[in-house]
């Protein structure tokens, strides 16, 4: 008997090879990144932690804020614990919460593929069985599930530990901080920055270049939305309600004055009321989810294009 | 005669002595390989610098604007007032706070891959079988290349010391003001040349530059915290006894309070009891009449003593500079090639 086989159909029908399945992916993603994920996980661990044991001392002291009455000496340490050393704290940690979408992004998203183009690995990597394209989209989906999730985790937590110094210090809900921080903007925001690293590594094909150049977009951006995007989202009311909005002093649901003009004899503002909290927020995630989807796409191109 | 063996020709191969390393050639090398590193900081901190000149101008205009303009208290000059905080300030804090992150980042993108990378792509099978060794080229290339970014961050932080005057008296800072004192005078430098040593000496410890550039980061802050901390001890501060030190609402000349306290008849400290009600007694007056025998003590910083501190500060960020760059060469000589 010879040794060709008739073609068996489902086994080897020529020239079609099975797909290889997506599940491989998820297990090569953990062996090349388990550093960047581990390390990841350990950092936001620890500041998970940190934000319940103070959050919950925080909370305390204010309670405490709020019970003691008694004039300026006997309230004098209250006020110090909470006014002093748990404000000091909390700017540290609001300071720690702007710098980490950007850090996160700096240290993952080039790494995935400027990494593979600059050690040369990128030949091997791409003619594995699954293919370029699969690989890339794979690769960048499951970081960046990984990543939005675990940081919109941190921002509820950071929600809850930062409330009470809200209330005691009356800030806006707008403010810029504030408005970063809680909701869904955290996690959108931490998505871009992952997916415009992930786009620069394959566009400069080197990982510092692109870790400089993605901390540079993502603090361009950072700063055009909140000095200009925002007032301009489709949530404004036009009115002239004097008694509303004028000498409004800020509180946490005070609204948010973007300009006003004179108009024959009466004031009328311009402004968005505290209610468009969360239609800001879904107004925000959305162009931000947008962006993101729009820069993977421009990343998988540039990945097809690659002469390999 | 055979041609392969020649008598030793002294002071042309004499095996023993080290041949003096030619600085020149060593700085052109250096160029060679960091020139991408230098030009690409040289061209952020310029184009940062233009920036900063352009927007300065501008600001430099608006506060000359602001107190020229009379009576203060007016409607017109409280806009004027409002619109610099909200405009100007907002730019000029976004720029501080950039400008207090920025020897991080030089020191994790400059410091970090200066050695790593040679390890990194195994190029120092290369790099360190040459002529003269591997001590001496690594020495070149750490103190070329930190000596060259200090000086490139010491420009760009008298850029910034100009462009932040206005705000100093406007948002009642004082040069001793954490955030201030890490980007004026030499701090800014000092602080850069330290970051620079952290990112080459964990670069070299870590042998790979992601994660270098990672403890690089943390390190840094870590320090410049700590540093904050630190400046309460240096030997500047003043003891005195005066009621005159800041009065009057905090402008640019106040001093740094560094602590206070009682001491009652016979210079006896007091126990708490004792100084809370004396507190109680007097407080909210300016010019506190204690009773006979009573004084109040306040150990302070003037702003007087900037440069002194300045100088403090250079000097032991300088030392650990030297320590860690000192460190960085000994993992060189140990490292297995």
């Amino acid at each position: 008997m010879t040794v060709t086989m008739p073609v068996q159909p489902g086994q080897d029908t020529a020239g079609q090879p099975e797909p290889v399945p997506w599940r491989g992916m998820l297990w090569i993603t953990w062996r090349q990144h388990r550093a960047a994920l581990i390390s990841v996980a350990v950092l936001l661990g620890a500041a998970a932690i940190f934000l319940t044991v103070e959050g919950l001392k925080i909370h305390q002291d204010y309670a405490a804020v709020l019970a003691c009455r008694g004039g300026y000496a006997a309230c004098q340490q209250v006020n110090n614990r909470f006014y002093g050393t748990d404000w000091d704290l909390a700017m540290a940690a609001l300071v720690a919460m702007q710098a980490i979408p950007v850090l996160l992004a700096m240290f993952t998203g080039p790494a995935v593929l400027a990494g593979e183009l600059e050690t040369g690995t990128f030949r091997y990597a791409w003619t594995q069985g699954i293919g370029r394209m699969r690989w890339t989209v794979a690769k960048l989906a499951l970081l960046a599930v990984v990543l939005t999730a675990a940081t919109g985790v941190i921002s509820q937590l950071y929600d809850w530990f930062y409330e009470p110094l809200l209330l005691a210090k009356n800030f806006p809900w707008y403010t810029a901080t504030v408005f970063d921080t809680h909701g869904i903007v955290f996690a959108a925001w931490t998505l871009t920055a992952f997916c415009v690293g992930a786009f620069l590594g394959m566009l400069f094909r080197r990982i510092l270049p692109a870790m400089a150049a993605t901390f540079g977009v993502y603090g361009g951006l950072g700063l055009l939305t909140l000095l200009e995007l925002r007032k301009d989202y489709p949530v404004a009311l036009v009115s002239s309600n004097a008694r509303l909005l004028a000498n409004s002093r800020p509180t946490p649901t005070s609204p948010w004055i973007l300009s006003t003009w004179d108009s024959a004899g009466t004031q009328w503002w311009r402004y968005i009321p505290a209610s468009r909290f969360w239609p800001m927020q879904l107004f925000e995630a959305g162009w931000l989810l947008i962006l993101s989807v729009l820069l993977i796409a421009g990343t998988v191109r540039l990945v097809r294009r690659h002469a390999a | 005669m055979s041609v392969l063996t020649m008598p030793a020709q002294p002071g042309h191969d004499t095996d023993a002595v080290l041949r003096p390393l030619p600085w020149r050639r060593m700085a052109w090398v250096t160029w060679r390989l960091h020139r991408g590193t230098l030009i690409s900081v040289l061209a952020v901190l310029g184009a940062a610098a233009v920036f900063l000149v352009i927007a300065g101008l501008k600001i430099h205009h608006n506060y000359a604007t602001l107190i020229a303009c009379k009576p203060f208290s007016s409607a017109a000059c409280q806009n004027l007032n409002s619109d610099f905080n909200n405009t100007d300030w907002t730019a000029g804090n976004t720029v501080a706070i950039l400008m207090n992150l920025t020897p991080a980042l030089l020191g994790a993108f400059v410091g970090a891959p200066l050695l790593a990378r040679e390890l990194e792509t195994g190029s120092y099978r290369y790099a360190w079988t040459q002529g003269f060794g591997r001590v001496r080229p690594a020495v070149a290339r750490l103190v070329l290349v930190a000596a060259t970014i200090t000086v490139l961050a010491w420009a760009f932080s008298q850029v910034f010391d100009w462009f932040f005057q206005p705000f100093l008296p406007q948002e009642e800072m004082t040069v001793l003001t954490a955030t201030v004192f890490d980007t004026h005078g030499i701090a800014f430098a000092a602080w850069t040349l330290a970051g620079v040593s952290i990112g080459a000496f964990a670069g070299m410890l870590v042998r790979r530059i992601i994660p270098a550039m990672a403890i690089t980061l943390g390190v840094y802050l870590v320090l410049a915290l700590a540093a904050w901390d630190l400046r309460k001890y240096y030997p500047v501060a003043v003891v005195s006894s005066s009621q005159n030190i800041n009065i009057g609402p905090s402008n640019r000349n106040s001093s740094w309070i560094l602590g206070g306290w009682f001491t009652g008849p016979g210079g006896k400290p007091l126990s708490q009891a004792t100084a809370d009600k004396l507190v109680a007694l007097t407080y909210g007056r300016y010019h506190k009449a204690f009773p006979h025998g009573y004084t109040e003590w306040t150990r302070y910083i003037p702003v007087s003593k900037f440069w002194p501190m300045q100088l403090i500060e250079a000097g032991w960020l300088l030392l650990l500079s030297a320590a860690l760059i000192a460190a960085t060469v000994w993992l060189v000589r140990r490292r297995a090639a």
